[in-house]
């Protein structure tokens, strides 16, 4: 079906502009309008986060929009200037909140590479943060799949993918203690290590989830009413993505074969054998479909992962940065004096600057951090995946209407805590 | 010895030459300040670890490394005192010595070799401190020096290896009261004699000294002697570990949590250079600042509690006609007085510049009275000589009686002129900027208030003076103030708000500008006219280009309390 | 592997558009004079050599006691050749503007916003430089270092509120 919309400048009266629904329409249906500011404000059933768009629409159409984010900004920035090293990683588990594992892993890797320690971290470690960063960025994207099928009507879809996002919470919950706010990481490897048992729960749960994922592919990928409202709706361009540097799944959708896991690999990821899905034309469905494959990727990552761990530390053995056991602190001056100077102090950061970058659910996230030699960071600045898709959205939405911003925006999946931090 | 503008002479090694503005804060502790080098000073060529620098001759070999940037630790060696090589921790390797020899007591000599990071240094470090945290007790969550003291430091920094020991350690007597501020821990101590060397060679009253020998040997005072010496605070600040405490600030704030300004002591003409402590807008203790040519690394202790002041019974809100009135009554209400006053002819009014307040207040009111109101008649006002000792304490307990001397042009008669005009019935209104003093110590003197037909009084404290003005606005005090204090040697310093004024307050200079506009008379700063005022550092541009004694002065960085750890003081 | 960028940038600037380069932890960065800032990134876009075209990210810090007070930072990389560098242009406070890159890469649009809301950074030539992510009526620029964390800036006063009063 032709779903471009056009004109037609021959029959139209001059001065009123005609908006022309999907086939040529005889012109007793056309409606000349005048344009009006909408507010979808920032408290908004269909919103993803807090978001306040203000758009220009002519009848349905939009003309202009104008994106206004900064309801979620909590001063990450300026906090971590008065913070610890490791007192930073709660915050980092707030920026993108449906996957924190990987900001806590991008995060520790920033500091872990200012420090010089990157290949001192034991490959025990190393492979928990991969498998634990894979089930973070699957329930990234069962819950923008989720959410966004929901969008379109499509509440069943809803509620398996968040039955099957549940059980990698649960998992989550017994490795780190919460289901959101993990601070799992430390610099210089883990908290802690697996409990005993998870990695079998975990195989099963992959599984359980593959039906699942698989059930609602069914539902969806074939379906007349999703397809019509995702396919063709908000194309980014190549070009355009890499212009405006759009990465992750949004960019991928576009045809831009980048992911970090493949062209700059980290941790243990040039281990695994996995597929990078890239679309072709870079709209809504194939941005859908990037998402449900990378979600199947992440699996085949995870299980590779379990086969392949060695057992062994989960922590650098240097006092300098991991804090020392209750009983050293406690009969000990040393470590009493480490344990202090550790928590205190903060962990020595050598001055330098370094910007690392990791693969996160939504694509590059960086973290900028300048450190002047003491335990807390001069500046540790976060390069949002998703303040760049948003970016591009007020030159995508002109020309869709105002039902498409739906599906568009809940494409871009953007998470309020990453964009605004 | 050196001679100040007094004419007092001091023990301590002050630096001699042209009064130079505080040397410029660093951000960071990068180490030991550089050294001043004077011209014609014979050099000599000394390699550090590879880096070969020139360096004057009979420099200390620590200071040349740290100064080189090779980190170089130490406990005993303070480059105030003398230096006793008791500690070990500063062994360095020279080239050509079969021994390692501690760097703090040696002076550099010409084509020497210094390493100071290979590994057998870096081993005899790691030892040096093993032996001394042998005996030392797990005191950290207890100990007031935690987050400040020098064997954390030192540990992490070049340590950091578990105990090898059993961790059973000698004992000594703990929280022993050996002084009227001092509270001294025997375990804590690490025997590096510095306390000793600050009584000995600061204090020049020898009262401690160390007693048994080996496992055993403690720190005690003399025997029959407490440690009552004026400046004994400074063994505190000196002491590496938490040994010595002092019983003021014995238990209030952890050291992390304090964050530094820059400021100068209001306690006597001396102007020792300062760092308020403060946490949540509280002050919690001084310390002293290193200053060549001020005050070297000590002050004394009673400057140490001058901060109380800013707690004591403080006016908080304007009064007019004896009741808490907001500030634009009582402006109104004083302006209405200085109006009828002016009417009946300047002459007839009295101004009090006082030698507590700063140059940029007494310039402003310089300006509003001589130059607006053509007032003849001013007087300086302060606290009374005290006692004063060739070291540091002054025995003018006024930290800007030069200031104040300059500003007024030499117009300013004493407090006992003021009196007899008073008395007299030369002035009938009377204009009090700072009241600290006015009426002598113990708030009785002669100076007869009941025969004034107004008085305002722009005072600090609540007191019989500002009981009984008829208007009194409340003044910011010396810490909750930016601007500048003039010493006995004639050098303008800085002080800096360490935190906001008490309840309703402003400072001086902003008080005085708000009354002359309300005259009707704007006073201008810097070529503006100001209808509100304008900032502490306008008023000091302006008073710079017009006072002659203020033309080497030097605003500084704007800085606003800095954490701790950047401070220079500690550790 | 970066060092490509760098070799390319000191053989077309000789006039002393490049002030300083250098690798730290494998990041390659070139320190650029502040008016030649348009110039160089075109370059480096444009160059098939280099071929930066994706800009990453675009932020200031605030080195508080340097002269000039402000560094803004840039890091663009490759999808092509897969390298990246990081370019830093000093900016001083008292004339607090550079040119804006939203002509070489349309992506730099929000992160330009985002570095003058947050530190005062003016950009030449930006089609729409207002803030972002606090309000309009917000005051100061908050990253920059002599803004207090603790300050508040309630558009609402609540005072009298039971219980917490303001």
């Amino acid at each position: 079906m032709d779903t471009t919309l056009t004109p037609s400048p021959a029959t139209a009266p001059a001065g009123t502009r005609r908006v022309v629904l999907g086939v040529q329409e005889p012109e007793d249906m056309d409606l000349p309008t005048d344009p009006i500011p909408l507010n979808m404000g920032p408290s908004h059933p269909a919103m993803h986060g807090t978001v306040r768009m203000v758009l220009d629409v002519e009848g349905e159409k939009i003309s202009n929009v104008d994106i206004q984010i900064g309801y979620l900004h909590r001063c990450f920035e300026k906090e971590s200037e008065h913070a610890t090293y490791t007192q930073i990683f709660p915050y980092t588990d707030r920026l993108n909140y449906v996957s924190p594992m990987l900001n806590n892993i991008g995060y520790a890797m920033a500091v872990e590479t200012l420090l010089g320690i990157t290949d001192k971290i034991p490959e025990r470690a190393q492979y928990v943060r991969v498998i634990v960063g894979e089930m973070s960025r699957m329930t990234d994207h069962m819950t923008c799949l989720g959410a966004g099928a929901m969008e379109l009507g499509a509440f069943t879809v809803f509620l398996y993918l968040l039955k099957a996002r549940e059980w990698f919470y649960e998992m989550l919950e017994e490795i780190s203690g919460a289901r959101l706010t993990h601070s799992y990481m430390r610099i210089g490897g883990l908290s802690a290590d697996l409990p005993e048992g998870l990695t079998t729960k975990l195989l099963d749960v992959i599984q359980r989830t593959r039906g699942v994922v698989d059930e609602c592919g069914k539902l969806l990928n074939r379906n007349r009413i999703f397809r019509d409202r995702m396919d063709g709706i908000g194309i980014i361009t190549k070009d355009e993505a890499i212009a405006w540097g759009v990465t992750g799944p949004v960019g991928r959708s576009t045809g831009l074969d980048y992911d970090v896991r493949k062209d700059h690999p980290y941790l243990v990821y040039d281990q695994f054998d996995f597929d990078v899905p890239v679309g072709s034309v870079g709209d809504n469905f194939d941005r859908y479909m990037c998402r449900v494959e990378e979600i199947a990727q992440s699996m085949r990552i995870i299980e590779q992962a379990i086969a392949k761990m060695p057992a062994g530390p989960v922590m650098v053995d240097d006092p300098r940065l991991r804090l020392p056991t209750k009983t050293e602190t406690y009969n000990s001056i040393e470590a009493m004096i480490a344990h202090f100077k550790v928590i205190m102090d903060g962990i020595h950061v050598p001055p330098g600057e370094v910007y690392s970058f990791t693969e996160a659910g939504n694509g590059e996230l960086g973290f900028y951090i300048v450190s002047d030699g003491t335990g807390r960071p001069w500046k540790c600045r976060v390069r949002p995946p998703c303040f760049a898709n948003v970016a591009i959205l007020p030159k995508v939405l002109p020309g869709l209407f105002i039902a498409d911003i739906v599906p568009t925006f809940g494409m871009i999946n953007m998470i309020g805590g990453e964009c605004d931090r | 010895m050196s001679e100040t503008t007094d004419g007092q002479k001091t023990t301590l090694k002050i630096m001699t030459g042209a009064p130079v503005p505080a040397p410029a804060e660093p951000l960071y502790a990068t180490g030991a300040p550089a050294p001043v080098v004077q011209p014609g000073t014979e050099m000599v060529t000394v390699t550090i670890d590879g880096k070969a620098m020139q360096v004057p001759k009979g420099t200390n070999l620590l200071e040349a490394c740290n100064h080189a940037g090779a980190d170089v630790p130490f406990f005993c060696y303070h480059p105030g005192l003398s230096s006793p090589a008791v500690c070990r921790q500063c062994l360095v390797d020279v080239k050509g010595q079969p021994k390692p020899v501690p760097s703090c007591y040696t002076p550099v000599a010409d084509k020497m070799e210094v390493t100071t990071a290979s590994p057998r240094v870096l081993d005899i470090r790691r030892q040096m401190l093993e032996f001394t945290l042998l005996n030392h007790p797990i005191d950290c969550p207890i100990c007031d020096k935690a987050g400040e003291c020098t064997l954390q430091k030192q540990y992490f920094d070049w340590d950091a290896k578990y105990a090898r020991n059993d961790g059973i350690k000698v004992h000594k007597a703990k929280h022993v009261d050996i002084g009227k501020h001092i509270v001294l821990d025997q375990e804590r101590c690490i025997l590096c004699t510095r306390c000793i060397r600050v009584c000995a060679e600061v204090a020049q009253q020898p009262e401690l000294t160390m007693a048994q020998r080996g496992d055993h040997e403690v720190l005690t005072t003399a025997p029959g002697k407490r440690l009552d010496n004026p400046y004994s605070l400074n063994t505190v600040d000196v002491c590496p570990v938490g040994a010595l405490t002092s019983k003021d600030f014995r238990f209030t704030m952890r050291a992390w949590e304090l964050q530094a300004t820059p400021s100068v002591c209001p306690g006597c003409a001396t102007g020792c250079n300062v760092e308020v402590h403060t946490s949540r807008e509280q002050i919690y203790r001084l310390v002293p600042r290193e200053n060549p040519y001020v005050n070297q690394y000590w002050m004394c202790d009673e400057g140490r509690f001058t901060y109380k002041r800013i707690y004591d019974d403080r006016l908080g809100q304007p009064m007019s006609g004896g009741e808490l009135v907001e500030w634009d009554r009582a402006l109104e209400d004083a302006a209405r007085l200085l109006r009828a006053a002016v009417d009946q002819g300047p002459g007839k009014i009295g101004v009090v510049f006082s030698a507590q307040s700063t140059n940029e207040d007494l310039y402003a009111l310089s300006r509003l009275a001589f130059d607006s109101l053509g007032v003849t008649r001013a007087y300086v006002a302060g606290l009374d000589q005290g006692w004063s000792d060739n070291i540091l304490v002054s025995a003018d307990k006024n930290p800007n009686t030069a200031g104040a001397i300059a500003i007024g042009g030499g117009r300013l008669k004493s407090l006992m002129d003021l009196a007899n005009d008073v008395k007299s019935g030369a002035i009938s209104t009377l204009l009090v900027v700072g009241e600290r003093g006015v009426l002598g110590d113990g708030g009785t003197s002669a100076l007869p208030i009941s025969k004034l037909q107004s008085l305002i009084v722009l005072g600090w404290r609540k007191g019989p003076l500002v009981n009984a003005a008829h208007v009194a606005l409340p003044l910011a005090d010396w810490a909750e103030i930016d601007g500048t204090f003039t010493n006995r040697q004639g050098t303008v310093q800085r002080i800096r708000a360490a935190v906001p004024p008490a309840g309703d307050a402003l400072p001086g200079w902003e008080i005085v500008t708000l009354l002359a506009h309300r005259l009707g008379m704007p006073l201008e700063f810097g070529g503006r006219p100001s209808t509100s005022p304008p900032s502490a550092r306008a008023v000091f541009l302006d008073a710079r280009e017009k006072m002659a004694f203020m033309k080497n002065a030097d605003w500084g960085r704007t800085s606003l309390p800095i954490q701790l750890r950047f401070a220079n003081s500690r550790g | 592997m970066s060092q490509l960028i760098l070799d390319r940038l000191v053989a077309t600037f000789t006039g002393g558009e490049l002030e300083q380069i250098g690798t730290q932890h494998g990041n390659e960065w070139a320190r650029v004079r502040r008016d030649a800032w348009r110039t160089v990134c075109a370059f480096l876009r444009d160059d098939p050599a280099c071929d930066l075209k994706m800009p990453t990210d675009l932020t200031a810090v605030d080195r508080l006691s340097r002269e000039p007070r402000f560094d803004v930072v840039v890091h663009l990389y490759s999808v092509t050749k897969k390298h990246r560098v990081r370019l830093y242009a000093g900016v001083p406070e008292d004339d607090c503007a550079l040119d804006s890159l939203v002509p070489v890469w349309p992506g730099m649009e929000w992160f330009e916003r985002e570095a003058y809301d947050l530190y005062g950074v003016r950009f030449r030539g930006h089609p729409d430089l207002r803030r972002i992510l606090m309000y309009p009526e917000f005051v100061g620029h908050p990253l920059r270092k002599d803004y207090p964390k603790e300050k508040r800036q309630p558009l609402i006063r609540r005072s009298g509120f039971p219980g917490k009063p303001e």
